[in-house]
């Protein structure tokens, strides 16, 4: 099994200090997977990967089968069409949340899995070699530079998170395996375009600047450094926000199949997205799950307006129509269509919405 | 070899490099300079002031990524029945120096595996059915010649210190060095010195202490100059920190304040802090100065004659130190305007040279030798046991074929040259830039390159330079010029020149879209209209010889004959389209279809 480079102490993510937005991005998936994923795009520096590699501390264990490469649940239908276990259930363990980065230079053998060399070398016998596609199953797919990524690879990718399922026929072995997974990427759109395809693929798209608030960067700086200077301590005075954190997903996961969405809202959402000319119905649905999301991580059973307001801008803003010429950022087109949505149906009450 | 305290003229650099030594968690030094300028004696001579222990690597600019990475051990493999991983170069730079000459000519996929190694401390092999984690800690001294392109912002961005080039002290450097070498004196001595200088430095450096004051002045020298990201924050107070442990100081002063903004801030700036000065201080003045850790607050000697806040001190000692044409500097470069002068090759281009070795069969490529018999070698057991018959030859199957390939293959550029004469122009411009930009979103936007030239008056001029990005193509496409005569030849030669350029960077095709509704009425060299007629005449055959694809759209409103587009189509070899109200969607599609027949 390959080794994760977890023994390197990771940065706390309730000690990032600001993007807001990215954070709140990366928990809404936490919290249902179903959103597909997130793009974090944004300037060098910013704490884009930091972020998301700083997740994994905060994420709820799984149960699985005891030691399945591809981190089934006792009751998956495809570990029992595998282990004919003559009734009994398997043994089970509690892992944290698969985390898997995928570095850039990755082939596409080690990430979708291959015939395991040593066993051909000293055995001399095919078995399957489960690559990083099966260590993400019901856990989270990281990809630094996703738009530095092989377009090849990223077709692969794209095909198996939009199925669930990586299929494997090469060497001559013959392997189908669950591979359900949270696409996270994030890059620098100064460095290298992203094909537009790719870009749709991702549930919300958040976007970070540099702060300029010399306060906050004074705090980057400071926690940085405690950090670096001292790891275990930093993590041991941080335990408290992580772990009330991990409670607070927790309980957010327990109570988002008890989230409603009334008729009103559903409809704010759907006239949001026709004003915005969105294609197709993602859109909606991810204004839908995300907004969902965000009323149960604040422990709430209903959506309201502002739950919609504040996932329209990530929810939307890469699923407007290009216009080669436009130089408005999408964001702000999405905050103004929401504007003149909130205005159509409360000529009074627009203004006071906003501000807030 | 020359030891260290033996270079002159490149006293920033020396400096850099010593806080390096003292500080490795500034990560590395990128040193702009010309070739002869001591630049490699000086890497060198640095890994002489480390521990004798400390690896010293090279990073060779063709080097593949199996070797960079890491890769399957053959022969070891084979011996102990066990996959072994050999570590790669980044693996053996561990703990070291890495070393780099022509940072701006590695491969970006090179790049941008430094900046991961960078970024994580460890490098990851996920490759040929292998799986390993190494660590990569290691200093990096990059230098490059400024004249040979741009280098990848993310990678210098990793690096805290960055020299400028400085053209004067290398005159004066060379003297020196001729000089010193007829006297070599105690050069031994001084360089046993400054060892043990960085040696007591090192473990001195977790005690110096700066003030919150002097963070903040740091950070506001960033703010001010337009430095992106945090990262640098960190850098400029890790430096500060260093300089002083150099000095021998436990407290930070206004010259490694200095310095470090020096090093690590101004090479950073987008802009020049003379509008922001103001704003910048201004800022300030609300926010309650944030509490000071742990016995901050110490006693400033040498400051008391000088109540000055540092931050303004800093400012000052930074607008001095910025060079008076902010676009030479490695971040301001990216943003820098149409407007400016002097054109950097486009960022992370990437080149042909750079092979890999790719599963396929025979009839898509060239074999690869070496990776075809690495990827049969696993099997040969297990082959031997199902087919015994081969008395004990190497069994190659279809599956372990390995065909060479270049990166850029299916790269293509799309050089739109359009005529900006006449009254019509402004239209035709804007439906070029339209399509130039819909080609880099819509077409494979990860390979494919856009250029735009424009002609009128009397000379074509580079709109925009061979760029992947739609955000730099909008960018620099923001004023559109028009009107005036029309110098075909001239724009037809700037194609020429833009396309060989690009080919010797690695992107091999090329498609030319011409767009006219009008005749030549600009010679580069002719007067008269038959010399003219023979200029673009023989610029024509020029690129058909240069196997250059091309399209001519004839935006003529006035249909009333095959005008000289069509003779210009002739002879390009090209495509003649007649589209007098061309949208950029038709322009686009047209330049694609024409692409899409050469790329199969």
């Amino acid at each position: 099994m390959p080794a994760r480079a977890t023994s390197l102490p990771v940065y706390p993510f309730t000690a990032i200090v600001g993007q807001d937005e990215m954070k709140l991005c990366l928990l809404l998936n936490v919290v249902d997977p179903r959103i597909g994923g997130v793009m974090i795009m944004g300037h060098r520096g910013t704490g884009k990967s930091t972020a998301v590699r700083a997740l994994a501390d905060v994420l709820p264990s799984i149960v699985r089968v005891v030691g399945d490469p591809y981190n089934r649940a006792p009751d998956d239908p495809t570990y029992w069409a595998e282990h004919t276990q003559n009734g009994k259930r398997p043994r089970t363990e509690r892992v944290p949340v698969p985390v898997v980065d995928l570095p850039l230079g990755a082939t596409e053998d080690r990430v979708c899995g291959t015939i395991d060399i040593e066993a051909a070398l000293t055995q001399g016998v095919k078995r399957f070699a489960p690559g990083l596609l099966a260590q993400a199953n019901r856990g989270f797919l990281y990809i630094d530079e996703v738009n530095l990524l092989d377009d090849h690879l990223v077709d692969v990718l794209l095909d198996v998170a939009a199925s669930g399922w990586n299929v494997v026929e090469r060497e001559g072995i013959s392997v189908r395996h669950p591979a359900r997974f949270v696409l996270v990427g994030s890059g620098n759109p100064e460095e290298g375009e992203l094909r537009p395809q790719l870009l749709d693929r991702f549930g919300l798209h958040a976007r970070i600047v540099t702060i300029t608030d010399v306060a906050q960067r004074m705090e980057i700086v400071r926690r940085r450094r405690a950090f670096d200077a001292d790891p275990q301590a930093f993590l041991r005075a941080w335990q408290p926000q992580q772990r009330a954190l991990r409670r607070r997903i927790l309980a957010a996961q327990q109570r988002l199949p008890h989230v409603e969405i009334s008729e009103g809202v559903l409809a704010l959402m759907a006239e949001l997205c026709m004003k915005l000319n969105v294609d197709g119905h993602r859109g909606e649905l991810t204004l839908a799950r995300a907004s969902a999301a965000l009323a149960a991580l604040e422990g709430r059973t209903s959506v309201t307006a502002d739950d919609v307001r504040r996932v329209a801008v990530p929810a939307l803003r890469h699923r407007l129509r290009r216009d080669p010429l436009e130089t408005t950022d999408a964001g702000d087109k999405v905050v103004e269509a929401w504007r003149e949505t909130l205005a159509a149906r409360h000529p009074s009450a627009s203004q006071a919405t906003m501000a807030t | 070899m020359l030891p260290f305290t033996q270079i002159v003229g490149l006293e920033r650099a020396q400096q850099a490099l010593l806080l390096l030594a003292v500080n490795p968690a500034l990560k590395g030094v990128a040193i702009a300079a010309t070739v002869g300028s001591g630049k490699s004696t000086l890497a060198r001579a640095f890994a002489e002031l480390l521990p004798a222990s400390t690896p010293f690597v090279e990073l060779p600019l063709n080097i593949t990524e199996d070797r960079l990475l890491g890769g399957l051990d053959l022969e070891a493999t084979l011996a102990t029945g066990r996959r072994v991983v050999e570590p790669g170069l980044l693996a053996r730079a561990h703990g070291g120096v890495l070393y780099v000459d022509g940072l701006n000519l590695l491969d970006r996929t090179v790049v941008t595996h430094l900046v991961e190694a960078l970024s994580s401390n460890v490098v990851r092999v996920e490759r040929d059915g292998l799986s390993a984690v190494h660590p990569s800690e290691f200093m990096l001294i990059a230098t490059f010649d400024p004249s040979d392109g741009d280098v990848s912002p993310s990678l210098l961005d990793r690096l805290a210190l960055f020299v400028p080039l400085t053209p004067s002290a290398v005159a004066a450097a060379r003297a020196e060095v001729v000089r010193r070498n007829l006297w070599p004196a105690e050069a031994d001595d001084e360089v046993a010195m400054l060892r043990s200088l960085i040696q007591v430095a090192r473990q001195a450096l977790p005690h110096v202490r700066i003030s919150d004051e002097q963070v903040q002045a740091l950070l506001h020298t960033a703010l001010s100059l337009g430095v992106e990201g945090n990262r640098a924050d960190i850098f400029a107070v890790e430096a500060a920190l260093a300089a002083a442990a150099l000095e021998g100081r436990t407290q930070v002063d206004d010259s490694d304040l200095r310095l470090a903004a020096q090093l690590v801030l101004v090479p950073r700036a987008t802009r020049s802090p003379h509008e922001q000065l103001q704003a910048a201080t201004h800022e300030r003045a609300p926010q309650p100065p944030p509490t000071p850790s742990d016995g901050d607050e110490t006693q400033r000697d040498g400051q008391a004659d000088e109540p000055r806040l540092p931050e303004e001190m800093l400012l000052e000692a930074v607008k001095t130190e910025l060079p008076p044409d902010l676009l030479g500097l490695p971040f301001a470069l990216q943003r820098k305007s149409r407007a400016s002068g002097r054109r950097g090759v486009a960022l992370n281009a990437r080149r042909g040279r750079f092979v890999r070795a790719v599963e396929g069969d025979l009839r898509c490529g060239r074999i690869a030798l070496l990776p075809t018999l690495l990827a049969a070698a696993p099997w040969q057991r297990l082959r031997q046991t199902e087919c015994p018959h081969h008395n004990g030859r190497i069994q190659v199957r279809r599956g372990d074929l390995r065909v060479k390939r270049f990166r850029d293959r299916a790269g293509m550029l799309y050089v739109f040259v359009v005529d900006a004469s006449g009254s019509m122009a402004i239209n035709r411009m804007r439906e070029a830039k339209g399509a130039a930009i819909r080609l880099l979103q819509d077409a494979y936007v990860h390979r494919d390159h856009v250029a735009l030239i424009a002609f009128r008056g009397r000379a074509a001029q580079v709109l925009l330079p061979v760029a992947q990005s739609v955000e730099r193509a909008k960018r620099e496409l923001d004023v559109l010029p028009t009107g005036g005569g029309t110098p075909l030849a001239s724009a037809l030669l700037a194609a020429l020149q833009i396309i060989r350029q690009a080919r010797s960077r690695g992107i091999a095709q090329a498609t030319l879209v011409l767009m006219t509704d009008g005749r030549a009425n600009v010679g580069i060299a002719a007067a008269d209209r038959q010399t003219l007629r023979e200029e673009v005449r023989r610029l024509a055959q020029l690129i058909v010889a240069e196997r250059i694809n091309s399209v001519v759209i004839d935006t003529q409103v006035n249909y009333l004959s095959r005008s000289e587009a069509a003779e210009l189509a002739t002879w390009l070899g090209g495509r003649y389209v007649y589209l007098p109200n061309a949208k950029a969607d038709q322009i686009a599609q047209k330049a694609m279809s024409i692409s899409s027949a050469i790329r199969r």
